[in-house]
C-alpha cells in the first residue's frame, strides 16, 4: 500500500457522501409528494415529507457543487475530474468555465437550477404543490443517479466527479501512479482553449438555467393531465414559460455571441448540431406559450397547448442526449464524447411514454371536440405562428438527426454538405411567416375583429416598412428574393408592434412586455438579414503578385496573405500587417487598418490584434478581434499562421543564401527593399580584414533601399587566395539581409552575388480574412429588447395571476 | 371543407417535404471508389492524412489552395484538393472527414473536419479535438 502525499481525500469522501444522500432524498421525495399528490391546499404529513427530502436533496446537491468548487479552486489534481478540466495557472473565471467543462458538472449544473425553480415552486404552486414537485423530485433522481457512477452488475450508472486521477480507468497502470509524491509533479490538462472566454463563463449557466425553466410548464402540463384538472394550471404555468422564453432566448443568443467573438464560424451562427439543439426547445417553448394564452379562457385548442408545453422538456431532454451521448460525433464542432448513452436514453424514453400515455389517454379528448376559430381573430394567427413554429423546429430536428436516423434504421447518410444553406432554405421562409404574424397579431382582437378598422391600422406600418425593405435592399444592393422579403416582414414586425406600443397602448410599458418582446424579435431577425444575410467579405482583393488561379476553378478569395509590412487594400481600408507579439499562450498579430488622407498619406484608423492561442495538448486555436463601429463591425482572423520560429534567436537566424547573378547597375526586390548594385570597390584595406599580402580582393557596393526611402550599403568582398575563392560577407542588420560575393563568371562577367535573409524577413506572413458586418448592433439590441420584453410579460402575467386569485 | 382540414393538409404536405429535403440534401459515407464512379457528386468520406507523401501548402502563391493525399477506410489513396487556408496544425490530425465530390482527377472539399489527438494521454480512447475548415463559394 503506498502512501500518497498532499491528497485530499476527505473532501471526495463528503462528495461522495453528498451524491448518495442527494440521490436518495430525491427518491424519498418522490415517494412522499406522490402520496400527497391530488390538488389540495392541505399540508398533511405526506406533503410535509415531501418538502423536507426535496430541500434534504436541495442541500446535499448545494454542498456537492460547493465541494467540486472548492476542489478546482484548490487545484486537487488528484481528483480526475479537476486535473482533466483545469489547471493551476488558470484565472477565476476559467475556473467557474471549468467546473462545467465535463458532463458530470454539466448535469450539476443542471440539478443546481432545478433545486432553485423547484424551492422557489415548493411556495408558489399551492394546490399544485403535490403533483408538480413530484414530477421535479423524478427529474431530480435521474440527474442525481448521473452522478452515482456505481457498477451494479457491470452496468455502469452515473459517472461520478470525484473519482481519483490514480484510480481512473485510462490511468490505474500508468508509472506516475506508484510514486507517492505524484502530486508534486502532476499539473492539470487545463480548459480547451475554445472555452477560455468570458461568454463560456456566464454563456452555458444561462441556457441550463433556460433548460430548467422548461420543466415548469412541463410539469404543470403533466399534473393537468394527471389530475383532469385541464384548464387551470395554465394561469401558474404562463408566467414560467414566459420568464422560460426569455432566459433560454438569451444563453441561446449569448452561445452565438461567443462563436462570433471566439470561433472562426465567421458569423453568429452555423446551424451546428448543439446550436440547433438548444433552438429547438426554445422554439416549441415559444409555440407553447402562445397557445396557453389563446387556452387561458376557452380551451379552443388545448390538446396542442399540452402538446407543446411537454414538448419543450422533452426536446431538452433529447437535446442533452443528442450532446451527451456522443452520437454527434463527426457531425458537430463541440460535442463530448465521453457519455453514458444507455442512462440517457432512459431518461428520455421515461418522460417521453409517460407525457404519450397521458397525453392521449386524458387529453385525446380535446383533440376531436376542437372548434374553429374565427379567420379574423388574435388566436386563429396565434395559432397558425405555433404550428409555423413547430414546423421550423421539426424541421431543424430532422435534419441534426441524421446521427440518429443512421443508428435506429442502418442507413448511411451524412450531414447535409452545405448546412447553412439546407438550413436556410427552409428557416427563412418559415420565418418570414411567423414575422409576418408577429407584426399583424396584436392588431387582432380575440374572438372576432372589425375587418377595416384593423387594415386602416395596420397600413401606416405596412406602408413605412415595405418602402424601407426596397430602399436598403438597394443601398445594400441585396438581390435575394427571400432575403429582401424576409427584410420586409422583420421591418414590419418591428414597426408594427412599436406603433402598437405607442398608438394603442399610448405607451404604457407596463402593458407592452409582448410588444417590446416582438419588437425585439424583429430586431433579432432584421439585424441577421443586415448583417449574416449580407455580409462581406472583404479580405478578397489580391494586390500580390503572383496569384495562382489554376486548379482553383471555384476560385474563392476569402483568404489573403499578408507579409509583414505589407499593405494591402481592402474595400476601403489599407491593411498593414506590422508585427507579431508573443505574450504568454496567446501570439498576436497586429494588423494597422489605414485610410489615406487628404494630403494622400496613410493615416492609421484602428488597430485589431487577432491572435493565436498556443496550446500543445489540445491544438492551437485562432481567434479573432472585431471592430466595432456603430453600424458594422470589421472582424479579423487569422486562418494560418507560421508559428514554428517563434522564439527570437530562430528570428534572428540567416536562411539559407540564395545564389544570384548579377551585373553591376542590377536591381532586384528583397523582401523589403530594393537592393542594387551600384560599383565594385577596388580599393581594400587587407590589414584591417586580416588578408594577406598576396590576396586579390574585390569589393562590391550594394545599396538597398526600403519602401519607406531609407537607405542602407552594403560592401561584400570577394578574396582569391591561391587556387580557392571565399567571401567576406556584410550585413545590413536593419533589414536583416546578409550578402556575400563568391565570384564572377568568366563567361557572361556576372557576379555571383550570396543573398541571405533572416528568418523573420519574409517568414512572417499571415493567412488572414476579414469580414464586414453590417448593423450587427441590431441584432444585439434586438436580443436586449426581446428579453426584456418578455421578463415583462411574465411579470405581468404573475400579476394578473395574483389578482384574479 | 373546415379550414383545420386545410391547415391540416399543408402542415402535412411541408413535413414530407422537409423530410424529403434531409434526405436529399443529406451527403452520403462513402469510399473513394464511390465517388469516383460519381464524379460530381457530393460525397463524405472518412479516412486518414497520408503523411508520407507531399502536403502542399504555398500561401505565398495562393492562400486559398491546399492539397494532400488521404487514404480511406477501405485503403483507396486520392489526392484531395481544399480551396481555403491549410488547418492549423494538419500534419497532426489522426483522422479526416472531407465533404465534396470528384472533379476531374482529383477530390476537390468542401469542408475538412480533424480530429487530433491529444498529447497526454497514451490510451487509445485519446481526446479527440476537432476543428473544422470550409471553403465557402
Amino acid at each position: 500500500m503506498i502512501e500518497y502525499i498532499g491528497e485530499n481525500l476527505l473532501a471526495g469522501q463528503i462528495g461522495n457522501f453528498l451524491i448518495f444522500l442527494s440521490f436518495v432524498a430525491s427518491l424519498l421525495s418522490v415517494v412522499f409528494y406522490y402520496n400527497s399528490s391530488e390538488l389540495s391546499l392541505e399540508i398533511n404529513s405526506w406533503k410535509r415529507g415531501g418538502r423536507f427530502f426535496f430541500r434534504l436533496h436541495s442541500f446535499s446537491m448545494a454542498g456537492l457543487i460547493g465541494i467540486l468548487f472548492y476542489l478546482i479552486y484548490t487545484h486537487a489534481f488528484e481528483y480526475y475530474y479537476i486535473w482533466r478540466h483545469s489547471s493551476s495557472d488558470m484565472s477565476m473565471k476559467y475556473i467557474i468555465s471549468s467546473f462545467w467543462e465535463g458532463q458530470e458538472g454539466s448535469t450539476m449544473l443542471w440539478a443546481f437550477w432545478n433545486i432553485v425553480l423547484g424551492n422557489i415552486l415548493i411556495f408558489t404552486t399551492k394546490k399544485w404543490e403535490g403533483s408538480v414537485m413530484t414530477i421535479y423530485a423524478t427529474v431530480q433522481v435521474f440527474l442525481s443517479a448521473m452522478l452515482l457512477g456505481i457498477f451494479p452488475f457491470d452496468i455502469q450508472i452515473g459517472s461520478n466527479p470525484f473519482v481519483l486521477l490514480r484510480e481512473h480507468a485510462d490511468m490505474f497502470n500508468l508509472p506516475f501512479v506508484s510514486n507517492p509524491n505524484y502530486l508534486g509533479f502532476v499539473e492539470g490538462n487545463g480548459l480547451n482553449p475554445l472555452l477560455q472566454n468570458y461568454w463560456m463563463t456566464i454563456h452555458p449557466p444561462t441556457v441550463f438555467f433556460g433548460f430548467a425553466t422548461t420543466l415548469i410548464p412541463f410539469a404543470y402540463a403533466l399534473s393537468a393531465l394527471w389530475k383532469k384538472r385541464y384548464q387551470e394550471w395554465i394561469k401558474p404555468a404562463l408566467p414560467w414559460t414566459f420568464f422560460g422564453i426569455g432566459i433560454l432566448g438569451l444563453g441561446i443568443l449569448m452561445g452565438g455571441a461567443w462563436a462570433y467573438e471566439a470561433l472562426s464560424f465567421g458569423g453568429f451562427w452555423a446551424w451546428d448540431p448543439v446550436e440547433n439543439s438548444s433552438l429547438v426547445p426554445w422554439l416549441v417553448l415559444v409555440g407553447a406559450g402562445h397557445l396557453m394564452l389563446i387556452n387561458r379562457n376557452k380551451m379552443k385548442s388545448i390538446f396542442s397547448a399540452f402538446a407543446l408545453a411537454l414538448f419543450s422538456f422533452l426536446l431538452v431532454v433529447y437535446s442533452t442526449y443528442l450532446t451527451k451521448s456522443g452520437i454527434l460525433g463527426e457531425t458537430s464542432v463541440h460535442s463530448f464524447a465521453d457519455g453514458l448513452p444507455g442512462q440517457l436514453i432512459i431518461f428520455l424514453l421515461f418522460y417521453l411514454l409517460i407525457a404519450l400515455y397521458f397525453l392521449f389517454k386524458n387529453g385525446g379528448q380535446f383533440l376531436k371536440k376542437s372548434e374553429e376559430d374565427a379567420f379574423w381573430s388574435r388566436e386563429f394567427w396565434m395559432f397558425l405562428g405555433a404550428l409555423v413554429l413547430v414546423i421550423s423546429a421539426f424541421q431543424i430536428t430532422l435534419s441534426t438527426s441524421i446521427p440518429v436516423i443512421n443508428a435506429l434504421f442502418g442507413t448511411t447518410l451524412a450531414p447535409p454538405a452545405k448546412p447553412i444553406e439546407h438550413y436556410n432554405s427552409w428557416q427563412i421562409p418559415l420565418t418570414i411567416l411567423v414575422t409576418l404574424f408577429v407584426a399583424i397579431s396584436q392588431y387582432l382582437k380575440y374572438k372576432k375583429t372589425e375587418v377595416v378598422p384593423f387594415f386602416k391600422k395596420i397600413t401606416p406600418s405596412f406602408i413605412i416598412s415595405f418602402a424601407a425593405a426596397i430602399i436598403i435592399a438597394v443601398l445594400l444592393e441585396i438581390r435575394d428574393v427571400f432575403l429582401i422579403t424576409l427584410l420586409f416582414t422583420s421591418l414590419f414586425a418591428v414597426l408594427a408592434n412599436l406603433d402598437y406600443l405607442i398608438r394603442i397602448l399610448k405607451g404604457n410599458v407596463k402593458k407592452g412586455g409582448s410588444a417590446i418582446a416582438h419588437v425585439g424579435f424583429g430586431m433579432v431577425i432584421l439585424g441577421s438579414v443586415l448583417s449574416a444575410g449580407n455580409k462581406k467579405i472583404i479580405s478578397k482583393n489580391r494586390t500580390q503578385v503572383n496569384i495562382n488561379f489554376e486548379n482553383n476553378k471555384d476560385a474563392n478569395n476569402e483568404n489573403v496573405m499578408l507579409l509583414r509590412n505589407d499593405t494591402v487594400l481592402m474595400d476601403s481600408y489599407y491593411v498593414t500587417y506590422t508585427q507579431r507579439r508573443v505574450d504568454g499562450k496567446h501570439v498576436y498579430f497586429d494588423m494597422d487598418y489605414l485610410k489615406v488622407n487628404e494630403q494622400g498619406r496613410y493615416q492609421k484608423e484602428f488597430s485589431l490584434s487577432p491572435f493565436v492561442q498556443l496550446n500543445e495538448q489540445m491544438g492551437n486555436v485562432p481567434e479573432p478581434d472585431t471592430k466595432h463601429f456603430l453600424d458594422k463591425d470589421i472582424f479579423t482572423h487569422i486562418t494560418y499562421a507560421d508559428l514554428e520560429n517563434l522564439d527570437s534567436t530562430a528570428q534572428d537566424t540567416y536562411r539559407e543564401p540564395d545564389t544570384l547573378n548579377l551585373k553591376i547597375g542590377d536591381s532586384l526586390f528583397t523582401s523589403n527593399s530594393i537592393i542594387k548594385l551600384a560599383n565594385f570597390e577596388r580599393s581594400i584595406n587587407k590589414e584591417k580584414l586580416n588578408l594577406q599580402e598576396e590576396d586579390i580582393a574585390l569589393g562590391v557596393k550594394i545599396t538597398a533601399k526600403t519602401l519607406e526611402g531609407k537607405y542602407y550599403e552594403a560592401r561584400p568582398i570577394m578574396v582569391i587566395r591561391g587556387n580557392s575563392i571565399f567571401s567576406i560577407s556584410s550585413e545590413i542588420e536593419a533589414l536583416g539581409l546578409e550578402f556575400g560575393f563568391a565570384g564572377i563568371d568568366p563567361d557572361t562577367g556576372k557576379l555571383k552575388v550570396l543573398l541571405a535573409e533572416k528568418n523573420k524577413n519574409s517568414g512572417d506572413f499571415v493567412i488572414m480574412q476579414a469580414i464586414v458586418f453590417p448593423y450587427i448592433n441590431v441584432l444585439w439590441i434586438g436580443i436586449i429588447v426581446m428579453v426584456l420584453g418578455s421578463l415583462l410579460a411574465a411579470w405581468n402575467r404573475m400579476m394578473s395571476g395574483k389578482s384574479t386569485n | 371543407m373546415k379550414k383545420s382540414h386545410i391547415i391540416g393538409i399543408i402542415v402535412i404536405a411541408i413535413a414530407i417535404g422537409a423530410i424529403i429535403s434531409t434526405v436529399s440534401d443529406a451527403a452520403t459515407y462513402a469510399d473513394f471508389g464511390m465517388a469516383i464512379k460519381n464524379p460530381g457528386k457530393q460525397f463524405q468520406v472518412v479516412g486518414q492524412l497520408n503523411k508520407e507523401k507531399d502536403i502542399i501548402y504555398a500561401p505565398e502563391s495562393n492562400a486559398n489552395e491546399f492539397s494532400f493525399f488521404m487514404v480511406d477506410k477501405n485503403g483507396n489513396e486520392q489526392k484531395v484538393i481544399f480551396n481555403g487556408a491549410k488547418p492549423q496544425d494538419f500534419e497532426r490530425s489522426e483522422q479526416v472527414v472531407i465533404t465534396g465530390s470528384l472533379e476531374g482527377e482529383n477530390f476537390l472539399a468542401d469542408k475538412i473536419l480533424m480530429k487530433c489527438p491529444s498529447k497526454y494521454q497514451d490510451g487509445e480512447a485519446g481526446e479527440l479535438t476537432e476543428i473544422t475548415a470550409e471553403s465557402k463559394s
